[in-house]
C-alpha cells in the first residue's frame, strides 16, 4: 500500500467520524482544533482504521495519535511492519 | 454492514418527524449505537432518528430514567455483568468458590428488580429485550468441556426471568437461536476492545445485534395471504397421473417434507393467514384429494380453491378478488419456475417463491422464510375468524343480488357491540394502522403514540364488533376523538373492508350523536390515494370539495336526512 492510498483511506475514516470537516481541514486536524474529538471519537477512529486497513490496532500505541498526521505515520508503520 | 457505512447512513439528514429509541445497556454502547442508528435510518428513511444511550454500568437506573422520558421504543441489552459485576470481564470481585453462592443470590435479586423495571417501562413504550449474548468468564473450577453447576444455575435463573417478562404484553424477546444463526458465538466477543474501552462486541456482532434489534422492535408488516400450488408442492406427485390416493406426504412414501409444508400452512392459517390454492388440475379431482382425512391442513382453512386449466395468474387474480387484499401482501408458492414467472409478470408486487421439491434443505429454508414474513407478535380472535368471515362475506354478496337492499340488510340479524377500546387496544391499534379504504385520514401511530392516545382526558376511543347470521366478523371498526359540550371531533374512523355494505358506519355515527348529545361532529378528514370508500360515505353529508380547512362538519340534521333505516341490535359498553 503506497502513501497516497493510505492517505485516501485515512481521509475516509476521518470523514466518517467528523463529517463536518472537508478533506483539507481533515489533513490538519488534531485533538485541539477539532470539536468532537473525544475518547469515543478516538475509539471509533481506531476501529475504522482497523476495519479499513485490515490491521489489528494497538490501542496503547495509538493513544498518542492525536492528529491526522500522527495517524498517518502509525498506520504506515503498522501496515508495513519492519519498514521504517 | 461496515462501521464506516453505518456511520455514513446514521449521519444522513432525515425529514420532518422523529423516531427516538432508547438504547439501554450496562456497557459503553459505542459502535452498537452507530449501528442501531443506521438501521433505524434505513427502516424510517423519511424522519429524523435519535438514539438515546444510558449511563455506563447502570442498566437498572437506565431503565428507570427511560420511564420518565418519551420515546418510540426501547432496545435493552442485558449481559452477564449487568446481573453481577463478577460475571463480567472488567470485574475484580474474585472467582473463589465461596463467592459462587453469593453471585447466584445477587443474580436472582437483580433479575427480579429488572423484571419490575422492564414491565413498568413496557406499559408505556414497546421494549425489545436482548438476553446475554456473550460467554461467562472462566470463573469456575471445571474444565470448559464440562458444564459447571454455576452456569446451569445462572441459566436457570435467567430462563425463569425471561419467561416471566415474555408474558408482559409490551416486551419482545429477541430470539437467541435466530441471533446465533447469523452471529456465531465464537465471533461475538472482542475482549481487547472490552478491556480497553468498555465496549464488548466485535463489529459483526454489534452489526447483527442492531439489525435484529431494530427489526424486533419495529417489525415489518406481516404478509396476509399465501397462495400455493398443489402437485410437487402441497404434496408429492402429479394428481392427474396418480389420482387422489396416489399423491403423498409421509415418511413411508419419502415425501415427509411436504407434510412439514402442510403443517406450516395449517399453523399459519390458524394465526389468521389466508391460504388459497391455485392449481392446474380438474376441480373435482382436487376436491377429492383435499377430502383425504390424512391431510395435515384443515380443508376449511383453505379459501378459495382455484383449480382449472387457465393460466395461474388468472387463478391468482380471482383469489385476490375473493380476499380483497393488495397483491403486495401476498406470497405465491409453486415448484415451477415458469408458473412463478407467469404470475410475477402479471402481479409484480406478489412475492413469488420457488418450492424446490427435490431439495429438502431448500424447503426447510423456505419454511423458515415463511415464518419470518408471516410472523406476528400476537394472535387475536379476529385472526382466527378471518377465513370464515371472508367466506361468509363473499357468500353474502353472491347469495343475493340485492345484497345492498334494505330488506336484505334487515334479514341479516346483525348485532353490533360498541366498547371502550382500552380492552381491545391491540386490535384497535392494528386496525387503525392497516386499514386503507375506509380510513378517515390515513393517520398511522407508533405503539408509544398509541399509548399516549389513551391518556387524553376528554377523548374517547371505541372499538366495534359485528356478527350476523353468516357468523361473527370480530372487531371491525374503531372510532376515536373528543367531545366538549355539544360538539364532537372525530380524528380516527376506520372500518374493515370485510364489513362494508351493512350500514355499520351509519349506526356508529348515530350512536355517537345520541350518546354525546352533540349537535355536530367535525370529521378530521383528509383524502388519501386509497380512502375512496370513506369519501363516498362522508359526501352524503356534505361537499368534501368545499369543506373547511379543519375538516368536514356534519350536523345531526344532515346525518338524520342521509341515514338509511338501521336494523342492528346494538350493545353499548362505552362511556364518554
Amino acid at each position: 500500500m503506497d502513501d497516497v492510498e493510505i492517505r485516501e483511506k485515512l481521509l475516509k475514516c476521518f470523514s466518517a467520524v467528523f463529517p463536518e470537516l472537508n478533506p483539507v481541514d481533515i489533513q490538519s486536524a488534531n485533538i485541539e482544533n477539532t470539536s468532537g474529538w473525544d475518547s469515543i471519537a478516538h475509539v471509533t477512529l481506531l476501529t475504522l482504521v482497523s476495519e479499513e486497513f485490515g490491521v489489528e490496532v494497538d490501542f496503547e500505541k495509538f493513544e498518542s495519535a492525536i492528529s491526522f498526521s500522527a495517524f498517518l505515520i502509525l498506520i504506515a508503520e503498522t501496515a508495513s511492519p519492519g519498514c521504517s | 454492514m461496515r462501521l464506516n457505512d453505518a456511520l455514513q447512513i446514521a449521519g444522513r439528514i432525515g425529514g420532518i418527524g422523529k423516531r427516538s429509541v432508547h438504547l439501554l445497556c450496562g456497557f459503553t454502547p459505542l459502535h452498537l449505537q452507530a449501528y442501531v442508528k443506521a438501521y433505524l435510518r434505513l427502516r424510517f428513511p423519511e424522519v429524523s432518528i435519535q438514539v438515546l444511550p444510558g449511563l455506563y454500568g447502570d442498566l437498572e437506573g437506565n431503565l428507570e430514567r427511560a420511564l420518565g422520558q418519551s420515546a418510540d421504543g426501547v432496545i435493552a441489552v442485558i449481559e452477564w455483568a449487568d446481573l453481577d459485576q463478577r460475571l463480567g470481564f472488567r470485574g475484580n470481585g474474585g472467582w473463589r468458590s465461596q463467592t459462587i453462592d453469593d453471585i447466584v443470590a445477587q443474580t436472582e435479586e437483580k433479575c427480579s428488580r429488572l423484571q419490575m423495571k422492564l414491565e413498568a417501562l413496557a406499559q408505556k413504550i414497546p421494549v425489545t429485550l436482548i438476553s446475554p449474548t456473550l460467554p461467562l468468564p472462566p470463573l469456575t473450577q471445571n474444565s470448559p468441556v464440562q458444564t459447571s453447576k454455576l452456569e446451569l444455575r445462572l441459566n436457570s435463573i435467567l430462563g425463569e426471568f425471561l419467561l416471566k417478562v415474555s408474558g408482559c404484553g409490551g416486551i419482545r424477546l429477541m430470539s437467541a437461536s435466530r441471533l446465533a444463526a447469523s452471529s456465531p458465538h465464537h465471533t461475538r466477543h472482542d475482549v481487547k476492545m472490552e478491556l480497553a474501552t468498555g465496549f464488548p462486541y466485535s463489529l459483526p456482532h454489534a452489526d447483527e445485534l442492531a439489525r435484529l434489534g431494530v427489526r424486533c422492535l419495529f417489525p415489518d408488516e406481516p404478509k396476509k395471504g399465501l397462495i400455493t400450488d398443489l402437485d410437487q408442492t402441497l404434496w408429492k406427485g402429479i394428481l392427474g397421473d396418480l389420482g387422489a390416493n396416489g399423491v403423498s406426504w409421509s415418511v413411508e412414501d419419502k415425501s415427509q417434507i411436504h407434510a412439514l409444508y402442510q403443517q406450516l400452512l395449517d399453523s399459519l392459517a390458524e394465526s389468521g393467514v389466508l391460504v388459497a390454492i391455485a392449481s392446474k388440475n380438474d376441480f373435482s379431482l382436487v376436491n377429492e384429494a383435499l377430502s383425504r382425512t390424512d391431510l395435515l391442513i384443515r380443508p376449511e382453512s383453505i379459501y378459495p380453491v382455484e383449480a382449472g386449466w387457465w393460466p395461474k395468474s388468472e387463478s391468482v387474480r380471482r383469489i385476490l378478488k375473493a380476499w380483497n387484499i393488495g397483491a403486495g401482501s401476498v406470497v405465491y408458492i409453486d415448484d415451477s419456475q415458469m408458473e412463478l414467472s407467469e404470475v410475477a409478470e402479471k402481479f409484480p408486487q406478489i412475492e413469488c417463491l420457488l418450492f424446490p421439491s427435490s431439495d429438502s434443505a431448500g424447503i426447510l429454508a423456505l419454511l423458515k422464510h415463511l415464518r419470518e414474513i408471516f410472523g406476528r407478535t400476537e394472535i387475536r380472535e379476529e385472526d382466527r375468524l378471518r377465513v370464515a368471515s371472508l367466506r361468509a362475506s363473499n357468500e353474502m354478496h353472491t347469495d343475493v343480488s340485492e345484497a345492498h337492499s334494505d330488506e336484505f340488510i334487515a334479514r341479516l340479524q346483525a348485532k353490533l357491540t360498541l366498547e371502550d377500546s382500552q380492552a381491545a387496544s391491540g386490535r384497535a391499534f392494528e386496525l387503525v394502522n392497516k386499514t386503507n379504504q375506509f380510513n378517515l385520514n390515513g393517520l398511522r401511530f407508533t405503539e408509544a403514540e398509541w399509548h399516549m392516545r389513551f391518556s387524553r382526558p376528554d377523548s374517547f376511543l371505541i372499538t366495534v364488533s359485528y356478527e350476523d347470521r353468516f357468523g361473527p366478523l370480530g372487531r371491525i371498526a374503531v372510532v376515536g376523538g373528543s367531545c366538549q359540550g355539544n360538539h364532537c371531533v372525530v380524528d380516527i374512523f376506520v372500518l374493515s373492508c370485510r364489513a362494508f355494505s351493512r350500514h355499520i358506519e351509519f349506526q356508529i355515527l348515530r350512536r355517537l350523536f345520541e350518546k354525546s348529545g352533540a349537535e355536530s361532529v367535525l370529521f378530521m378528514f383528509k383524502p388519501t390515494e386509497r380512502n375512496g370508500p370513506i369519501q363516498a360515505y362522508l359526501s352524503q353529508f356534505g361537499s368534501l370539495e368545499n369543506m373547511a380547512a379543519g375538516g368536514l362538519e356534519v350536523s345531526s340534521e344532515a346525518f338524520v336526512k342521509a341515514c338509511p333505516k338501521l336494523h342492528h341490535e346494538v350493545i353499548e359498553k362505552w362511556t364518554m
